[in-house]
């Protein structure tokens, strides 16, 4: 039972807040229209959580995902501004993730700064680098292209499973497919298993034959251009780009991985339990709102949620 | 499933506390509302709707202007009566066009105008101008030597400018000596501090600059400092701003050459935001794309009330 409940908690812990969620707002929580908002509503947060995975699988962090999203929008919209196309804003604003991220890994593997001091420093360098791109200002209007807004409101039809007049909508399709690429990345391929080795232990992973170094500089290469990712699907859905807009990402992603976290039972991260913590993060701000609870007590009782699924899950373990 | 049960007590709590019944429920969505011109909004907001018996939900969403989208999708859902916002409505078309579908009116409160936006309730910038340059137009007897300080970059501070220069340009007799754009990166003080000591150098004569008319209190301010510190106070150079922060409330207070400033009723514009709302949801048609809250002229007699 004990053993049921440690590894399931959690996921039993999300079912009841869904029960309870479409009990108290019958006919609004449990809909399809409803679901569908949720799913485009996580996907920014998504995508930072599930390439934010890749490094936590390392016991590393990057703490700089949030400013990366930032940095990578506005980069997007003043290249809009300057009459670019499209494809050159976007490729440029994920060439500069993909950078960024390869700088953290060079000052984490490389050079051998803890991740949590380089990453604040980048954090900083990067937030600075946003602001300087885009001059402090709001990038917005006419700067921004019809066909770059308009992917964060489009979607495909669902008419065809019953669902008339509604669409998946394209960011939570990129949502699911950063999902699909990182769980592949993890689960099904020598590289992800060599991540999982370093998470247990560096030096036996090292002694093993395990380039260490250039396996987490390649990772955190990945969570910042997952990061820029989700900033420009940010930029995208708010049709703007200003150099602060990404900054809640950071902490809300580490606490969607630590709620994960919760379900396994090494204790290591995997990113389809990610994607349960940012299902419950994500549940709980739409079904709040719905609610009317108050901003302040949504996020006193969401805090209080992750801090006290991970003391249960850190109890039960404790108590085998 | 402990913290599970824990939560289902609280949201029953809660939900006996906020009264879920038959009234009227309004949703507000501000990225803003650590910010005090967004308190005062509410504050008035919120005491005209007790007075109407609504459920108010306020949402903060703490600068996070994507979760604003996300949180007017979620009143959308819960099938509000109206929703107000205070964030530019360009930014959040994705929602409006939500409640658009779903027929829920969205009134703005000081958030721009919008057509997806049924009214949106602000100050009149025009009109702070025009009271702003008539001040010192009638100050200084219709004659004299004037210094702008303008930003025409910023479309809610440049319609000011357009006004000031239409006022002074009615008198034949007031000459505009110069129009300063000023660096804001600094918060707009320092750097019309600076151009206005240039000026001052470049206008050695005592009576050779009768005013100085500033688009906001920054650079008036900044020009204050220039004036006082050229010990030229003594001149009657009359100098006006706009928006009488506490800083400007303060300088005007003190009775020197700063004489006036013009106040946004924000208490006012959340009151009238709450009667836009009754009239949306009484189901009026509200032809004014922009409702005016009147502005209050702030000299040295009414700044401390």
């Amino acid at each position: 039972m004990l053993r049921i409940l440690r590894i399931y908690g959690t996921l039993i812990g999300f079912a009841l807040i869904v029960v309870l969620f479409s009990v108290l707002l019958p006919g609004t929580f449990f809909t399809s229209g409803n679901l569908i908002n949720i799913s485009q509503q996580i996907s920014m947060l998504a995508v930072v959580a599930f390439t934010m995975t890749i490094v936590m699988v390392m016991n590393d962090f990057d703490l700089s995902v949030g400013s990366m999203a930032s940095l990578a929008g506005v980069t997007a919209a003043v290249l809009f501004s300057l009459g670019y196309p499209v494809y050159v804003g976007v490729g440029a604003a994920l060439l500069v993730g993909l950078l960024g991220g390869v700088f953290n890994g060079v000052l984490v593997s490389l050079v051998g700064i803890l991740p949590f001091v380089a990453t604040l420093g980048t954090l900083t360098m990067f937030s600075g680098l946003a602001f300087l791109v885009s001059g402090g200002r709001t990038i917005f209007g006419r700067d921004i292209p019809s066909e770059f807004s308009g992917f964060a409101r489009g979607g495909i039809p669902l008419d065809f499973i019953g669902l008339d007049g509604q669409k998946l909508p394209f960011l939570s399709l990129v949502a699911l497919l950063v999902l699909a690429v990182v769980w592949f990345v993890l689960e099904q391929t020598t590289y992800g298993r060599r991540l999982y080795a370093i998470g247990g232990n560096k030096e036996a992973a090292r002694l093993a034959g395990v380039r260490v170094k250039s396996l987490r500089l390649s990772a955190f290469a990945l969570t910042g251009l997952g990061a820029a990712i989700a900033g420009l699907m940010y930029s995208s859905r708010v049709a703007s780009a200003n150099p602060t807009q990404g900054s809640g990402l950071m902490l809300d992603a580490i606490a969607a991985v630590f709620l994960g976290m919760t379900m396994s039972e090494e204790g290591e991260p995997r990113v389809l339990y990610t994607l349960v913590g940012v299902l419950i993060l994500g549940v709980l701000d739409n079904g709040l709102t719905q609610l009317s609870v108050d901003s302040y007590i949504r996020e006193i009782m969401v805090g209080a949620i992750v801090v006290s699924a991970v003391a249960f899950s850190s109890i039960t373990k404790q108590s085998r | 499933m402990f913290f599970a049960g824990t939560i289902a007590r609280g949201l029953a709590a809660l939900l006996v506390l906020t009264g879920v019944a038959m009234a009227q429920n309004v949703t507000v969505v501000t990225p803003y509302l650590a910010q005090p011109g967004t308190q005062m909004y509410l504050e008035g907001f919120e005491a005209e709707a007790a007075g109407k018996g609504w459920n108010v939900n306020v949402i903060d969403t703490a600068g996070d202007v994507a979760a604003v989208i996300s949180r007017i999708e979620d009143a959308v859902t819960q099938k509000v009566d109206a929703i107000v916002i205070n964030v530019d409505p360009a930014q959040v078309a994705a929602g409006l066009e939500a409640a658009a579908a779903a027929s829920i009116p969205v009134i703005g409160m000081d958030s721009g105008a919008d057509p997806l936006v049924v009214t949106n309730v602000t100050s009149n910038g025009y009109a702070m101008a025009a009271e702003t340059s008539v001040y010192v137009a009638n100050r200084i007897e219709g004659k004299g030597r004037i210094v702008m300080f303008v930003f025409d970059a910023f479309p809610p501070v440049q319609i000011r400018g357009v006004i000031a220069d239409a006022v002074f340009g009615n008198y034949p007799d007031i000459e505009v000596i110069d129009r300063i754009t000023p660096d804001v990166q600094d918060g707009g003080i320092a750097d019309s501090r600076a151009k206005m000591e240039a000026l001052l150098a470049a206008n050695p004569e005592k009576g050779s600059i009768s005013a100085v008319w500033a688009a906001w209190d920054q650079p008036a301010l900044g020009a204050l400092q220039a004036i006082e510190d050229a010990g030229r106070a003594d001149e009657g150079i009359v100098i006006v701003g706009i928006d009488a922060n506490p800083q400007a409330r303060d300088a005007i207070a003190a009775g020197g050459n700063f004489e006036a400033s013009i106040a946004q009723d924000f208490i006012g514009i959340g009151k009238a935001t709450a009667d836009a709302v009754a009239r949306a949801i009484s189901g009026e048609e509200i032809r004014e794309r922009v409702t005016y809250v009147p502005t209050v002229l702030v000299t040295k007699s009414n700044v401390n009330n």
